[in-house]
């Protein structure tokens, strides 16, 4: 543990260098500004911002990727509270409750909450790390191809079926994904796949051009021509946003219960940022002596859900620093980014680049630090640019994700691309599909399919190397228990239905 | 679309896809399972979302899914007739218009007809909004993407 501490130190000193604290600043305050316009989250912005990272050294870049993520999550907790308005999903939830503060004209201590609880939850989260991380990297040397490939598989299973919509669905989006990840050429074997005689996809598909494709230009193929506004009711000033010290008596415990249940989310792979936002909130409710209260300007009910969605974000970086398994498609794509710059994320980060995980961990802090010192004068201007319309945002923003995406190998085909997934992504959404399991097979993909040829060449092709190893066995195990849930789920769901359709 | 044709939509599509890719897939060579070939785990992938997608044909219900709540959130500022003809057209177009225009005009000719074409697609937008938005991202383009971080792309090429 005191290794760790020293570790800690060290990564400060990193994080604090100027350089690197610069891009922190420089993505926390993008993320924040993306986090409260709608539409671009922060999958969108980073993939927009990657082709930066290709030029900049991995640790501002990491520190940059990670601050546009939580930076992202303020932002989004701004524009639910202030204007009703959730830039993306997850804060759906903080809007039922933060919305009818801001009309009784406590908008500003909802805001001043969200921020404490976000501190609170990334200390915590912090110190989760520094304890789970060691551990989990030992546990990770022992692994060969076979768990490897077990873990992953959990993963992916974890993220296709936790997250939004129907878990069959998601099970369906993840193999599209890996089949997506399969485009290119084949590097043990050196055949083409999938190219249909393309020659800029002999390298595969871009992952930035995926990315905005199926989150931008498909949200705009969505979005456009049917965005509503809704008035501003936002007069925020400085001091509206220190809560009183009853109001921080109240919220204390949601936040503490907010931060478990997001620290727990977060450490296991696949769980996404909506599923916890609702249970935390959900669960929040149930403990309340007033339940019904919730829905109309309950500070808990924004307590909870803030506190667990921050708390998730910097424990999502666990299982993607130490494992090398990205625990959803932000991970993932963080992941992708820095194994572009030559960075194998796994068990080896931590001896190999301590520079990066430890400045990393210390960024958080730091990171949330910026973002209190800048949302207190900045909340004035998030409002009024929460006010462009967006017949004026899609467009621009069309025209940076064009740029960027064209940067990545100056090459404009990756911009079909992204006007190719926008299309598909589309289709899929208006078919109800989620999108996000898709980046997920897509950055796993590539390190799966070595994996399990690995495996199969170790044990000359015995499957069952995936039941008598321990650790593979497990994760199998619980891969199984996973999809059995799910099935049973769906089959009470379905009696349900049926029976209240029979009843009627 | 109600739900039903939704699900039967997209399980059609699952099966059309995976199958379309297992049977690419087995051109590839497919090897045993000690020694893969290149198409085996494309073919595994591909009969298993053409699996999925029979699942999802015979599962195929009115009734909305259990994980409904976070759906209907994401889309509750949505108003409006799903189809947008225009919309789609003029997005792609910039889309695609940036592609063209990059490679035979440049930067310049790119960035203006991209955002003045997807402009278009706002039915709010008046053509002089679209001229102005797009001259003003052009300007912003030029300073930022090329003097700032010198794109690669040439402001004028043919």
């Amino acid at each position: 543990m005191h290794d760790s501490l020293m570790q800690l130190m060290y990564g400060f000193g990193i994080a604090l260098q100027p350089a690197n604290l610069m891009w922190c600043v420089f993505g926390v305050l993008v993320g924040n500004l993306i986090g409260v316009l709608p539409g671009m989250g922060p999958l969108s912005t980073i993939s927009m911002l990657l082709p930066i990272t290709y030029v900049i050294a991995p640790v501002p870049a990491i520190l940059m990727l990670a601050g546009i993520f939580y930076g992202s999550q303020y932002g989004g907790a701004i524009g639910a509270i202030l204007l009703n308005l959730p830039s993306h999903p997850p804060h759906a939830v903080t809007c039922l409750d933060g919305y009818p503060l801001t009309l009784q004209g406590k908008g500003g201590t909802a805001l001043g909450i969200t921020m404490m609880a976000s501190f609170f939850a990334a200390s915590v989260g912090i110190v989760v790390m520094i304890f789970l991380s060691p551990l989990l990297v030992q546990a990770a040397n022992s692994f060969g191809p076979a768990d490897t490939c077990a873990i992953m598989l959990l993963g992916l299973l974890a993220g296709a079926t936790m997250a939004r919509g129907s878990p069959l669905k998601g099970v369906a989006m993840t193999i599209f994904g890996l089949l997506c990840g399969a485009v290119g050429t084949d590097e043990m074997t050196s055949t083409a796949r999938y190219t249909l005689g393309v020659t800029e996809l002999r390298d595969g598909i871009e992952l930035g051009g995926l990315t905005m494709g199926l989150f931008g230009v498909a949200d705009f193929l969505v979005s456009v021509n049917r965005t509503t506004v809704s008035p501003s009711h936002a007069k925020v000033r400085m001091r509206d946003m220190r809560p009183s010290g009853a109001e921080m008596k109240r919220a204390f415990w949601p936040m503490l219960r907010g931060t478990g249940i997001g620290t727990l989310f977060g450490a296991l792979p696949g769980t996404g940022p909506t599923i916890t936002t609702f249970i935390a909130y959900a669960l929040e409710r149930r403990w309340s002596r007033t339940p019904e209260q919730f829905g109309k300007g309950m500070l808990e009910g924004v307590a909870a859900p803030e506190a667990a969605s921050h708390s998730k974000t910097q424990v999502d970086f666990i299982p993607t620093m130490s494992l090398g398994i990205p625990g959803d498609a932000v991970m993932a794509l963080i992941l992708g980014a820095l194994i572009i710059k030559g960075i194998q994320p796994g068990p080896q980060l931590i001896e190999d680049h301590p520079d990066i995980f430890w400045g990393l961990i210390a960024s958080f802090w730091i990171g949330n630090v910026l973002l209190v010192i800048l949302n207190v004068p900045l909340i004035g201007i998030w409002v009024r640019l929460l006010q462009v319309p967006y017949r004026f945002l899609f467009p621009s923003a069309l025209f940076f994700i064009a740029v960027g995406v064209y940067s990545t190998r100056n090459n404009l085909f990756d911009v079909a691309i992204v006007a190719a997934f926008g299309v598909i992504g589309a289709i899929l959404l208006a078919l109800e599909f989620p999108l996000s399991p898709i980046v997920l097979g897509f950055v796993l993909g590539p390190m799966l399919e070595p994996n399990f040829r690995r495996a199969m060449l170790l044990s000359r092709g015995d499957l069952s190397v995936f039941v008598t190893r321990p650790v593979a066995a497990g994760f199998v195990a619980a891969s199984a228990l996973l999809a059995m849930a799910q099935v049973v789920a769906w089959w009470r769901g379905r009696r349900r239905v049926a029976a209240s359709a029979a009843s009627r | 679309m109600n739900k039903l044709t939704k699900d039967r939509l997209g399980g059609a599509l699952l099966v059309a896809t995976g199958a379309g890719a297992a049977v690419a897939g087995v051109g590839y060579g497919m090897g045993s399972l000690r020694e893969m070939g290149s198409g085996f785990y494309p073919v595994a992938l591909g009969v298993l979302l053409a699996l999925i997608g029979a699942v999802l044909l015979a599962t195929a219900s009115r009734n909305p899914d259990a994980h409904l709540a976070a759906a209907a959130a994401e889309t509750a500022h949505l108003a409006g007739p799903a189809v947008q003809w225009r919309g789609w057209l003029c997005i792609l177009g910039g889309a695609l218009s940036f592609v063209v225009l990059g490679q035979h005009g440049g930067l310049v000719p790119a960035s203006f007809v991209s955002v003045f074409v997807a402009a278009l697609g706002d039915r709010g937008n008046s053509l002089r909004d679209a001229m102005l938005l797009a001259a003003l991202m052009t300007l912003l383009g030029v300073v930022v993407f090329h003097y700032g971080l010198h794109l690669l792309l040439p402001l004028f090429q043919w």
